[in-house]
């Protein structure tokens, strides 16, 4: 990410069709227009069904590195409710979801909610360029999963897929499929689980 | 005025399409849409409770796609050199649904049914190519919960323009079903608008 920062700021003080800059519009037109290419095609309307499990499963324990290098492991928000989103930026009903993610967790973030966006096979320099095409930029965690591994430890067959880990570690709902997060019983569904565990946490 | 007419032609032209592109189930209709700037066309089979579409894509998009992930030019090049569909499956219903890419087949004019080449296969082929990448195509079997859709690349080893007819299956409520594209064709080499 600091990288295509530099590239940026490179771009304002050099001559036109600087090395930075060619990087810069090399990168739109490798990584962003694909992707906004595909958000192009036709695609269902978001649903709002969250699935519960017929048995909660123990979340598998992570750690992965975030835009910043900085590392979050899934035992950190312990405690939380989690919506584990795996998404990749040339995913269309990845893109059209993130709105409403990030709709949800300014609004929960406070009350032990917390949107953790698990990127699949990209890099921070990518992705970067890619939140800047963006109607909503995220503020919620972006980690990198960059060979896929934590995302087979979920079985996760489909970008985007989904989960709600409820307080106590356990996985309880999946979704596959872009979702509308801020759905009104998408809500319920979250302020449930926040009630759930809010007496023992 | 004139562009209410052109509308209702192209709504006109819809229509036509849409008949013709019938399947013979009964209970299935089958839409063609054609995208006004690329002229690239689109079907989407409707079922009760089911809904398969496919999006044809570009040679130039397919390499866009995987170049952009960084993958080796030769295989860029081998999955442009596929007759490639952006592919939508959707549970629409209240109950579980399951497919299986391995049940699908499809047949060009006097040909034989052809297996349709599954994300394994692929993921195989990459890795021995020594890729490591494992998204973008559509997984080779899912079990979708009311509300589960997906989405993903379906490639056949056809040439440009290629019309073929395409049977489907899935399971809804241990039931399995079938339906048919019955004119699915491969997109142009290039766009008309090139």
């Amino acid at each position: 990410m600091t990288e295509l920062l530099k590239h940026c700021n490179a771009h304002r003080t050099s001559q036109p069709m600087s090395s930075s800059f060619i990087t810069v519009l090399l990168s739109l037109v490798l990584y962003i227009l694909p992707a906004i290419a595909l958000a192009e095609l036709p695609s269902p309307e978001l649903s709002y069904q969250l699935n519960r499990l017929e048995t909660p499963v123990q979340a598998p324990d992570f750690s992965l590195d975030d835009m910043d290098g900085e590392q979050h492991s899934l035992r950190d928000y312990r405690g939380k409710v989690i919506m584990l989103n795996f998404w990749a930026t040339w995913c269309p009903p990845c893109r059209r979801e993130i709105p409403s993610m990030e709709s949800i967790y300014q609004d929960m973030g406070d009350k032990g909610f917390v949107v953790l966006g698990v990127n699949q096979f990209e890099t921070p320099d990518h992705v970067f360029a890619y939140m800047g095409q963006l109607s909503v930029f995220p503020t919620f965690p972006i980690l990198f999963d960059p060979d896929s591994s934590i995302s087979e430890r979920y079985a996760v067959k489909g970008l985007p897929t989904t989960l709600l880990i409820n307080r106590q570690g356990e996985v309880v709902y999946r979704a596959a499929g872009g979702r509308d997060f801020d759905h009104p019983e998408v809500r319920a569904i979250v302020e449930e689980l926040l009630a759930e565990g809010s007496g023992s946490s | 005025m004139q562009n209410f007419n052109q509308a209702i032609r192209r709504r006109l032209a819809l229509l036509l399409l849409t008949t013709a592109g019938l399947a013979p189930n009964s209970y299935a209709a089958v839409e063609t849409f054609t995208d006004e700037n690329s002229g690239l066309l689109s079907w989407k089979a409707q079922h009760p409770g089911f809904s398969l579409q496919f999006i044809q894509l570009l040679p130039d998009y397919v390499r866009a796609v995987y170049g952009a992930r960084g993958l080796p030019q030769e295989v860029v090049e081998l999955m442009a050199g596929y007759c490639v569909f952006g592919t939508i499956i959707a549970n629409e219903s209240d109950g579980p649904l399951a497919y299986q890419v391995a049940d699908w087949r499809y047949i060009v004019a006097n040909g034989q049914p052809q297996p349709v080449k599954t994300k394994t296969q692929w993921l195989q082929e990459w890795q021995d190519m020594g890729v490591a990448f494992r998204w973008s195509l559509l997984p080779d079997d899912q079990q979708f919960a009311p509300g589960d859709w997906s989405q993903g690349f379906t490639t056949l080893p056809l040439a440009p323009g290629t019309t073929f007819k395409l049977h489907y299956q899935w399971t809804q409520q241990d039931q399995t079903h079938d339906g048919t594209f019955e004119a699915l064709q491969c997109a142009p080499d290039k766009s008309a608008d090139e």
